[in-house]
């Protein structure tokens, strides 16, 4: 399976050029889903089709979805107070709601919903092709990052959790079961690491950031950056694929949308034509060995199956 | 005589008692200190240490009743840090 991930910041086209990507993609080559990860969806718009949580059939070869990011950390949420309720009888003191509370809004919640989200569906067998239209560049920034941090903090964890069980097997050596008493209730404690819950959770989900962050570096993943060609957008785009290295992520293609191709130019738009010459070339410079697509400034936004087929054969090939 | 030998028995299982209490309440206490500094390291976010990534935490956090029962008893004992580790020393 190939996935492609489409980035860059708001309004610059992220969502035309990845719904063309789709389009053109699934003329050729098999069973195309492209997927909207962007809380503020308008992929539906780019096909004219009323899209939704589940996924949808466009055409022959191609589907869409849009996710509902926060829907996805409500009932994830849910399912975790639902568990807690039954490995928590003992804590009775512990006020659950609360704590659900402050975790609904914590800091890195959306990007661990958005991480479990393109987990779900590069897990599907039924696609030849994902492609994904991702949130702001910050959040997706962070959780191609996830993966590598995550990795991090479990192999350190893990190390601990095994001093633990080891200090509680003297200690079980010498006194028999480890028995501990949590609010009056006598818990039987393990120091088998095979039996030992957080030490199982570990490893699972060590082993899940693992294949993450391989995926996020395979050669099957391509991620491309959608930009405009203006000096911030540049700084921008500079930014993306640095942290993206940083992460082991190869940045494949620049689509640099709405350049103005014009061959006489009004007064009140030179400055405008200057910049994006600068820009252009600077970007020449900066990038060198990364593909760089020029998509014009066109007289109409593309909607529907038919126009974003016209443009990904005129201008995405 | 039955009492006496099971006054002795009783006196010996005592003393085994004690050796053995007194052979691993280090290792008890270190033990103890190990589980909150994990529960701190991972759901410190409650008491404003900087946290591992959050989907790590909510994975972890239906399994950690004993180490989150350990880091509240260990914050409600903090004025009192002083006399636990004189206790856990032996220092009169």
């Amino acid at each position: 399976m190939k996935t492609y991930f489409f980035l860059g910041k708001g309004g610059v086209g992220k969502t035309t050029i990845a719904a063309s990507f789709g389009v053109g993609t699934s003329l050729d080559n098999g069973n195309v889903l492209v997927v909207s990860l962007d809380p503020a969806h308008n992929l539906g718009d780019a096909f004219n089709s009323t899209l939704s949580n589940k996924i949808k059939k466009i055409s022959d070869n191609l589907s869409a979805v849009e996710v509902d990011i926060e829907k996805m950390i409500k009932e994830y949420l849910n399912e975790l107070a639902y568990k807690m309720k039954n490995t928590y009888r003992y804590l009775t003191t512990f006020n659950l709601d609360r704590y659900f509370d402050i975790l609904r809004h914590s800091p890195g919640i959306e990007e661990y919903a958005v991480l479990e989200a393109i987990k779900r569906f590069i897990k599907l067998k039924e696609f030849d092709t994902i492609v994904f239209d991702t949130p702001p560049t910050g959040i997706t920034i962070r959780v191609f990052a996830m993966p590598k941090l995550s990795l991090l903090w479990t192999d350190r964890l893990i190390k601990m959790r095994k001093r633990i069980l080891d200090r509680r097997k003297m200690v079980e050596n010498v006194k028999g079961r480890f028995e501990a008493k949590i609010e009056g209730e006598t818990v039987v404690l393990t120091s088998d690491e095979k039996e030992d819950d957080v030490m199982q959770e570990l490893v699972r989900y060590r082993a899940e950031m693992e294949e993450l962050r391989n995926f996020f570096s395979s050669d099957n993943t391509t991620v491309n950056v959608v930009t405009m060609p203006e000096e911030l957008a540049l700084f921008e785009t500079k930014r993306i694929s640095e942290s993206l290295s940083e992460f082991k992520i190869k940045l494949r293609t620049i689509f640099l949308n709405k350049v103005i191709q014009c061959k006489k130019p009004p007064e009140g738009i030179k400055g405008k034509i200057k910049e994006q010459e600068e820009v252009l070339k600077k970007m020449r410079e900066e990038f060198r060995g990364i593909q760089i697509k020029e998509i014009p400034l066109l007289e109409h936004s593309p909607r529907g199956i038919e126009e974003l087929k016209e443009l990904y054969n005129n201008y995405l090939i | 005589m039955k009492k006496l030998s099971d006054l002795l028995r009783k006196f010996f299982g005592g003393i085994d008692e004690g050796l053995k209490e007194a052979s691993v309440s280090l290792i008890e206490k270190e033990l103890e200190e190990t589980e909150n500094v994990f529960a701190l390291l991972t759901m410190g976010f409650l008491s404003g240490i900087p946290s591992p990534p959050t989907g790590l935490v909510l994975r972890l956090l239906p399994y950690m009743q004993r180490e989150i029962y350990v880091m509240m008893l260990r914050s409600k004992n903090l004025d009192d840090v002083f006399a636990e580790t004189a206790g856990t020393f032996d220092i009169d």
